[in-house]
């Protein structure tokens, strides 16, 4: 039996062709995959920064072709006019590999943001689809669990999550070193670009919830007010909204800094010292930076969170190593029990044909003789207790050694010992 | 009795100390708790001191320098556990109970309280001394506060990041107990001052003899009037207001214990 994995992710694709592949519902799917005869257990994993078809099969070369058929027909959209070489494009991991792979997803350090918490969810989400569609059997599921486990252990044992490393979660994390509560406070967005858009939404998630948009075309503000049940405003009563505001973000176009030390001064006065935090995240700056001469007022432009972005991810990735230790010890631990299936059908048969024997000789032996039921019952149980008092020690020995490489000549020399392949040609 | 018990409560102290700091090492938040929880007995040993000592000769708790440090230390200590409610400052204990165990361990260091002055006696003094004393804990509170505040602050405007191990709370939270601190302080320092002149009017027949302890308290409790009025009337900026507390209590520090030092 061995593991496939075939998918592609965004180290190993474009996204121009990750997005060629799409799965809404993987439930038809897996029981495409399922239904064929090569392959006895699949699931999916489909996020935005990956597809990836996970197999059990007993046959791995057709299995192997299937795969491929079965990304290229079920999974890429037909209608695409995107040149890739499809061997390029995607990553192929057999057993260990195919394993240690998982484990990487499902904790977080194969992702593009490594440390990030959504993949967890997505890998649990495989996992159920896969049951429901009842693609998912005893090995796979074990897998996944093993994974979830991993998953776990990686974030309770190193600080992978800790330290944010978006320009937006570290602005937030910020805030929270000057500011205790956020639902009090006030938040001014001065333009109304993607970038201060998306740092908006998440203070907003962290509570910040009274907002005000101010730019220089009032009808683009008041567009994106009505999303965030925030007030629009002109560009004229700038001093006002600084000085009821208690988070600025500018995200504003123009050569000159919009926020200049005068009207920081004034807006300071004006509400009474109160601590003030900038964030700048326009290009050029949009705040002039000798407003840092202010008390209580904290200005970071897009260099400065990118530093601390910077030195999060550095410390991520340190953590990341740490985490792959983690990943190892828990493969090779599920490499043990998947290699110690390979120990099943050898002491089945071993059982099977000294149960076999001891039937046939107790027949024999209660035919020529004339015994009470009582008796009968007796020599029935003796005979059971010596077969398995004597295939305890090696069956306990096969178990063991199957979960080593080097454990397969147990299996072989016990086939041989106990005839087990001349009673199957028999057979 | 006393002193055995003062030794427990330094001691509790003490390992309420060396517990939050291996909470800080290990980012465990049920060692942080441990820490409060031992601070917390600390603070309750450290107050059956002081009952024990009042019950059995009837002094005032605070009857020579070292044991008004101890009783500072539990003023301070008893504070911080209630601000511990309302703000997320438990990884000051690592800061706290060091400060504490050093008031427990000095107050222990005196066999018994010394003999009882004649014009010691009676409860206007007991007042003026147990005031007094927690006024100077609580704006010693606030001069520690300021310090984290001032470190805080420089670090956010020169763009350093944080040392995870030690993260401290919110500006926003230290200005905020520093402002209480500094009130609940103030207010304790003044009925000592009230106190103190009601017991040498009683004593000396006017409120003012005009010692240099007098003389310098009185300062202290200006300085202290001046910077009150600078931080809730005409709003200082929390950074202004932090130099404030620690320089004000630097001086008091000097009026109130320093005096009685070198005189």
């Amino acid at each position: 039996m061995k593991i496939i994995l075939l998918g592609m992710n965004h180290q190993s694709a474009p996204v121009e062709v990750r997005e060629l592949l799409a799965v809404e519902d993987p439930g038809p799917l897996l029981r495409k995959l399922v239904d064929s005869e090569d392959i006895e257990e699949a699931a999916i994993f489909s996020t935005c920064n990956r597809v990836e078809v996970l197999v059990l099969t007993r046959a791995p070369e057709s299995a192997r072709h299937r795969l491929g058929v079965f990304f290229n027909r079920d999974l890429v959209r037909q209608d695409h006019r995107v040149e890739f070489d499809f061997e390029e494009v995607t990553y192929e991991y057999h057993d260990s590999e195919a394993v240690s792979h998982v484990l990487r997803v499902a904790s977080s350090l194969d992702s593009m943001v490594v440390g990030e918490p959504q993949i967890l969810g997505q890998t649990k989400e495989a996992y159920r689809a896969a049951v429901e569609s009842g693609s998912c059997g005893p090995i796979l599921g074990r897998l996944f669990q093993h994974a979830f486990a991993t998953a776990k252990r990686v974030k309770t044992e190193t600080r992978i999550a800790e330290r944010p490393v978006s320009v937006a979660r570290v602005a937030v994390d910020l805030a929270k070193q000057i500011f205790e509560r956020f639902d009090e406070k006030r938040a001014l967005l001065i333009g109304a670009g993607e970038m201060g858009e998306t740092a908006l939404r998440t203070l907003r998630k962290h509570g910040l919830e009274s907002i005000r948009i101010a730019n220089r075309t009032p009808e683009r503000a008041a567009a994106l007010a009505a999303q965030f049940g925030a007030t629009a405003h002109g560009l004229d009563e700038l001093e006002t909204l600084l000085a009821e505001a208690d988070v600025v973000i500018t995200s504003i176009g123009g050569d000159d800094p919009i926020l200049t030390l005068d009207l920081a001064k004034r807006a300071m006065r004006d509400r009474r010292k109160r601590p003030l935090f900038v964030i700048d995240i326009g290009v050029p700056r949009n705040a002039d930076p000798a407003i840092d001469a202010i008390d209580n007022l904290y200005r970071y432009d897009l260099d400065d969170l990118g530093a601390v972005a910077n030195e999060n991810a550095e410390h991520r990735a340190h953590e990341a190593e740490r985490g792959m230790a983690i990943v190892v010890e828990e493969q090779q631990r599920f490499d043990g029990w998947f290699a110690a299936l390979r120990a099943v059908p050898t002491i089945r048969h071993l059982r099977e044909r000294a149960e076999a024997i001891r039937l046939r000789e107790l027949e024999k032996t209660l035919g020529r003789i004339a015994l009470a039921e009582d008796q009968q019952a007796a020599v029935d149980a003796l005979t059971k207790a010596i077969v398995n008092k004597i295939l305890h020690a090696p069956v306990s020995r096969l178990k063991r050694e199957a979960e080593r490489e080097e454990g397969m000549a147990y299996l072989q020399t016990a086939r041989v010992l106990f005839e087990l392949d001349d009673e199957l040609d028999r057979e | 009795m006393t002193v055995q018990i003062l030794q427990w409560t330094a001691a509790v102290y003490l390992a309420a100390g060396l517990v939050a700091g291996l909470g800080l090492g290990l980012e465990t938040r049920r060692i942080e708790r441990a820490s409060v929880a031992l601070l917390a007995f600390g603070a309750v040993l450290h107050a059956i001191s002081f009952g024990l000592l009042h019950m059995t000769e009837n002094p005032p708790p605070v009857t020579s320098l070292l044991e008004a440090w101890s009783f500072m230390a539990w003023i301070g200590t008893v504070f911080f556990l209630i601000l511990l409610r309302r703000a997320r400052l438990q990884r000051l204990v690592v800061l706290v109970a060091p400060a504490a165990f050093l008031g427990a361990f000095l107050g222990a260091l005196v066999p018994s309280s010394g003999p009882v002055v004649e014009a010691d006696k009676g409860s206007w003094p007991h007042a003026h001394v147990l005031l007094s004393s927690a006024g100077l804990a609580l704006l010693g509170f606030a001069a520690l506060v300021g310090v984290i505040f001032l470190f805080e602050h420089r670090r956010l405007k020169a763009k350093r990041p944080p040392d995870r191990r030690f993260p401290f709370p919110s500006l926003e939270a230290l200005d905020r107990v520093n402002a209480v601190s500094l009130t609940v302080g103030f207010l304790l320092l003044t009925l000592g001052v009230i106190t103190g002149m009601i017991w040498l009017q009683s004593t000396k027949g006017r409120p003012w003899t005009g010692t240099a302890h007098e003389v310098w308290s009185l300062v202290a409790w200006l300085i202290y009037a001046a910077l009150e009025y600078a931080r809730f009337a005409a709003k200082q900026s929390s950074r202004q207001a932090a130099i404030s507390a620690i320089a004000g209590f630097a001086f008091l520090l000097f009026a109130v214990v320093g005096l009685e030092l070198i005189l």
